[in-house]
């Protein structure tokens, strides 16, 4: 079945655009975060697609996890919304 | 449209939304202002060159089946099942290069995000604008 992989592969790529468009403009850190992780998710959905099962179980975890904790962190010590 | 096109159709439109990640990322690595989003635009900008590897790495194999991951699964593998894996098997080398580079981001991204605290600490902004007046500022004043 190449071609069902292929089609998720391609809706993948575009929820990682949109994903990666709205971290970068949106003015709320919390919100980019979010963002982030939904586009670390459509990336671990490429990496399983592209056959490489071993990266996507080591990127589910540190880039939907430990990625948001840290800044989740640094967000709650250093205030929520940038200045523009 | 045949099964050969159509594939070679989503890997050049998945190599170009990877390319225009980076660059969205990078965009907003120079030209954000809050030192956060900095971090987050390093991590998306690391992550899509990640995945542009992986993506050189894969191939479309004979017949247009499904490739399989590069994982030997009978050890010692007898020289019918050796043809059978070199015949459908991906790239090894680009996933090993990137399960590396995944954990020095990580450990990377932690220590600028320790970096990001502390400057917040000691000049009580994380605004790039303004810690680059108060530094010239300071010059001035020496």
């Amino acid at each position: 079945m190449l071609f069902l992989e292929l089609v998720l592969c391609l809706v993948a790529a575009l929820v990682s655009l949109v994903g990666t468009y709205l971290a970068i403009v949106e003015k709320d850190l919390l919100k980019a975060v979010v963002f982030s992780a939904l586009q670390s998710t459509a990336y671990a959905f490429i990496y399983y697609l592209l056959m490489a099962p071993d990266i996507a179980l080591v990127y589910i975890p540190v880039a939907v996890g430990l990625y948001p904790l840290l800044l989740v962190i640094a967000i709650r010590k250093c205030g929520r919304f940038e200045e523009v | 449209m045949d099964l050969e096109t159509f594939a070679k159709f989503v890997i050049n439109v998945v190599a170009v939304v990877l390319v225009l990640n980076a660059a969205i990322a990078l965009y907003g690595l120079l030209a954000r202002p809050n030192l956060l989003k900095k971090i987050i635009a390093l991590t998306i900008f690391s992550d899509s060159i990640n995945s542009f590897a992986i993506l050189i790495g894969f191939r479309l194999v004979k017949g247009f089946e499904n490739p399989v991951p590069p994982v030997i699964t009978s050890v010692p593998p007898s020289e019918s099942y050796a043809r059978w894996f070199l015949a459908k098997s991906v790239d090894p080398l680009p996933q090993a290069l990137v399960l590396t580079a995944i954990v020095i981001n990580l450990a990377v991204t932690a220590f600028l995000v320790a970096l990001a605290i502390q400057i917040y600490r000691v000049s009580g902004t994380l605004d790039a604008r303004t810690l680059a007046y108060e530094k010239a500022r300071r010059g001035e004043e020496r």
